[in-house]
């Protein structure tokens, strides 16, 4: 039930009356608990009331962002220690950066080209096969493809499944089918080359 | 004791390409097809369905969508690239990237002017096609889904788009979107799930017809943007649309292999509102069919299940006859396998490697149609990996089996092989000459000491092999001007003659002793599909795609008197009907008037001692002629013996 506020100050004494009578000719069918007239509240009352509940929302949204804000710094913080940590220890970083032009009479050195510098131990640099912007796009799209013919929704079944039910429905029911897979048995000799 | 010894091969695993796309092209009559592994192929509408040219495919080239120009052929693909193709030299001629990411549609206006794409990124393109290439003109307005099919207006003025969940119609110069049609969901769980507009066909009177993935081929109005019927056909996708040249006929491919076709009637007698109406269902396919064409009398269908589907329709043809009947194109119409008759091995190609097997053996005897025990299995000696992305155009084995070759569109590969005792050795050869670079054909000399290579403009390359090296000796040249590709290459036994012949129905003979034309057989205006020179008495033999056979003295320069005794007799009625063209003949050293041929489904002997058969005699006769007693049996013969048992792949 909806609570009733009664905005009008001048009103509410002639109400009061009312209510008075009201309530006791209700109290007979209301509960006990209830048999008082209901409060009088100002317009003033509610309004600072109102106010106050808004600034307070204001300053729990501001101290939330606050927080937040707190646990972001923190977290990156975190993440530049993590870092630091992952990376060489600084010195051998100095032994391998480019621009100091490291030529350390100790090491052995391959190539002495000025963008080249030596690395210690058990190093090989190999590239790795860029995918080109054009394949992801070819995935991408083959995948779209592959998702709407076979993906969830499509309602298809494999030709082995298809033939089993066939046989344990029909009229002399028989047991799956089962597809013999070409390398079950073994070839000898065989020579693969390019 | 019978005649032959069949070794009966079940090793050779062939695994044919979906149909991914389709185009035909109404002047030349001509279907382009295109593979899920980038192949290409041609098939001739007017010479028996043959399959013309074929285009090997290629690692990345994810051909969506294929469109004729004239007599120009462009595919789009998932790699985001144009491709032109050179049908005279059987390869790409060039790629031009649309930067729009995958390509899905490619369709080009009546006029032959422009291209129009449908990219991932939202885009239509517009291509001007210039005399050697295409150039990009400029974009539409920018979608926020992809485009995944197109329709020009037959005016070339507007272009009906189909999208996710939408049909959008651009006016074609200003390239802004004028319509926006909504294309509803599924029912049920499909309601989450966007529609997809498969396919769109926007016909003269504005009427816009599409096919979704809910299984829906509606009909709209172009100009209000109003849908005017719904067409419920399938729980499932209707993946492709193709309309009739006249505009009244229209067919649906669905995901369930079923065809629909829709009419332009009607509902009552004589009057004058037509609408589309479901006529026929064809079920022709186990699988999605992914690519539809509508010629004038049939309706062509490809899918999933690799097969080439022509139907005829009732209505444009006659009844029982040739014409009438359903074709289905399964097998490839040349020769994948390669046998080395001495050496008892055989060479199996397939589009990105090749298997080199020795044939198992037998022992003790028995009667015709016994199956003999095998005392030694057949064994897979080598596999061998095509090097690069581009797939393997045509692969030989020399009859000795000492050497191997392939080639792809970009190059020629020549192996050397050797056995010593259990072991098998293979080196590459390397340093090939220069001239050797995109063949579409190879044949080994019968003594193993030449390598013919065919090349551009119908010419032969001839190379010498000796131990390790092969060195140029000459290029055999025709003297038509014809750029047309050689596809079949025969060399004789005695190595004096090579017969060659190309898509221009050329047939030309070169003398290898004096590495010159000798003659060029009169032209057929059939496609020959097999040829092959007698050993005795060299008589070319040539099979054509309409069935019809010729032969040829090479030493007199005409046909021979067999020859014009069939051709005036006719062959019988069967023999014309059969749907699969002749891929091999070849010959009996026991006996020389048998000439033995085949093609996918029946392996056939020629007796050219033997009376013809006439047109009302049973074609078939092996088995009655086996319940009738010895004496009787002559009476009853005729040249052509066939054995139906078998696919046959090769026969040597």
């Amino acid at each position: 039930m909806a609570k009733a506020k009664r905005g009008n100050a001048t009103s509410s004494s002639k109400m009061a009356d009312n209510s008075d009578k009201q309530a006791e000719k209700f109290s007979l069918m209301l509960d006990s608990s209830d048999d008082e007239a209901p409060e009088e509240v100002t317009f003033e009352d509610s309004k600072t009331q109102a106010l106050r509940s808004m600034k307070q929302a204001l300053d729990t949204a501001r101290r939330e962002k606050e927080l937040l804000k707190e646990k972001r710094r923190k977290r990156q913080e975190l993440f530049q220690e993590q870092k630091k940590r992952k990376l060489l220890p600084a010195d051998v970083l100095e032994e391998i950066d480019p621009t100091e032009g490291a030529l350390n009479n100790n090491t052995d050195l391959f190539d002495l080209s000025p963008s080249c510098f030596s690395l210690k131990g058990n190093y090989t640099v190999a590239t790795l096969e860029e995918r080109s912007m054009a394949s992801f796009q070819q995935q991408a799209a083959e995948d779209f493809i592959q998702s709407r013919l076979y993906g969830p929704g499509s309602c298809r079944t494999t030709s082995n499944e298809l033939l089993s039910l066939q046989n344990k429905k029909g009229w002399n029911k028989s047991a799956a089918v089962q597809f013999v897979k070409k390398d079950w048995g073994k070839f000898s000799r065989i020579n693969h080359g390019y | 004791m019978g005649e032959f010894k069949v070794h009966r091969v079940r090793f050779f695993d062939y695994m044919p390409s979906a149909i991914r796309a389709m185009a035909f092209n109404r002047q030349s009559e001509r279907l382009a097809v295109a593979r899920a592994d980038g192949a290409v192929e041609i098939f001739n509408f007017s010479d028996n369905y043959f399959q013309e040219k074929v285009i090997p495919g290629q690692d990345s080239r994810a051909v969506e969508a294929l469109c004729w120009v004239d007599q120009r052929l462009f595919s789009g693909g998932l790699n985001g690239e144009i491709t032109e193709y050179d049908l005279e030299n059987l390869k790409p001629r060039y790629t031009v990237a649309a930067y729009g990411g995958p390509i899905w549609t490619i369709s080009s206006n009546n006029q032959g002017t422009m291209l129009a794409l449908g990219c991932e990124d939202g885009t239509v393109k517009m291509f001007e096609v210039l005399a050697e290439k295409v150039q990009f003109q400029r974009n539409f307005d920018r979608q926020k889904g992809r485009i995944i099919s197109l329709s020009w207006h037959p005016s070339g003025t507007l272009i009906a788009a189909g999208m996710m969940d939408m049909i959008r119609v651009f006016d074609a110069e200003t390239g802004h979107a004028t319509h926006r049609l909504l294309v509803e969901r599924g029912v049920g769980a499909s309601k989450s799930r966007e529609v997809v507009v498969w396919s769109v066909a926007f016909l003269s009177d504005h009427t816009i017809i599409s096919g979704d993935s809910a299984g829906k081929v509606q009909i709209w109005d172009g100009v209000t943007g109003t849908l005017l019927r719904t067409h419920l056909v399938t729980k499932w996708d209707v993946l492709a649309l193709s309309v009739s040249q006249d505009q009244s006929s229209l067919v649906a491919g669905t995901s369930e292999g079923t065809v629909i076709q829709f009419q332009l009637i009607s509902s009552t007698v004589g009057q004058q509102d037509k609408e589309w109406v479901r006529t026929r269902t064809f079920k022709n396919h186990s699988h999605d069919v992914r690519a539809l064409a509508h010629t004038e009398t049939a309706v062509v269908s490809g899918g999933m299940d690799t097969q080439l589907v022509v139907r005829p329709l009732l209505d444009k043809v006659e009844k029982n006859t040739q014409e009438s009947s359903l074709r289905k194109i399964v097998f490839p119409h040349r020769s994948l396998v390669c046998c080395a008759k001495k050496a008892g091995l055989l060479l199996f190609q397939f589009p990105e490697h090749l298997e080199l097997w020795r044939l198992g053996e037998s022992e003790g005897h028995g009667k015709p149609g016994d199956s003999l025990t095998v005392k030694t299995k057949p064994e897979k000696l080598i596999q061998l990996k095509r090097k690069g992305e581009d797939h393997i155009c045509c692969s030989a084995l020399s009859p000795c089996g000492g050497w191997m070759a392939y080639s792809t569109v970009s190059s020629v590969r020549l192996y050397r092989l050797q056995y010593n005792n259990n072991n098998i050795g293979i080196t590459k050869v390397s340093r090939l000459p220069k001239d050797l670079c995109s063949v579409h054909q190879l044949c080994f000399s019968s003594d193993s000491s030449k390598l013919f290579a065919s090349s551009s403009h119908s010419s032969v390359i001839v190379v010498a092999l000796n131990q390790q090296e092969c060195t140029y000796l000459h290029t055999l040249k025709p003297k038509s001007s014809s750029r047309q590709p050689v596809h079949l290459l025969f060399a004789s036994e005695d190595g004096k003659w090579l017969a060659t012949a190309n898509t221009d129905c050329e047939i030309h003979i070169y003398n290898l002793d004096k590495l010159k034309l000798h003659c060029t057989v009169p032209v057929y205006s059939s496609y020959p599909t097999a040829i092959a020179i007698h050993p005795l008495t060299s008589n070319l033999v040539v099979v054509h795609a309409d069935q019809q056979i010729f032969e040829y003295s090479l030493e007199k320069k005409e046909y021979t008197e067999w020859s014009r005794k069939l051709q005036k007799l006719g062959l019988h009625s069967l023999w014309l009907e059969r749907d699969t063209p002749v891929t091999h003949i070849t010959f009996n050293s026991r006996n020389p008037a048998h000439i033995i041929l085949h093609d996918m489904f029946m392996f056939c002997i020629i007796d050219q001692s033997l009376p013809l058969p006439e047109a009302k005699t049973l074609l078939y006769n092996q088995m009655t002629l086996r319940s009738v007693p010895e004496p009787e049996r002559i009476r009853h013969s005729h040249a052509f013996k066939i054995c139906k048992n078998f696919q046959v792949w090769s026969s040597h």
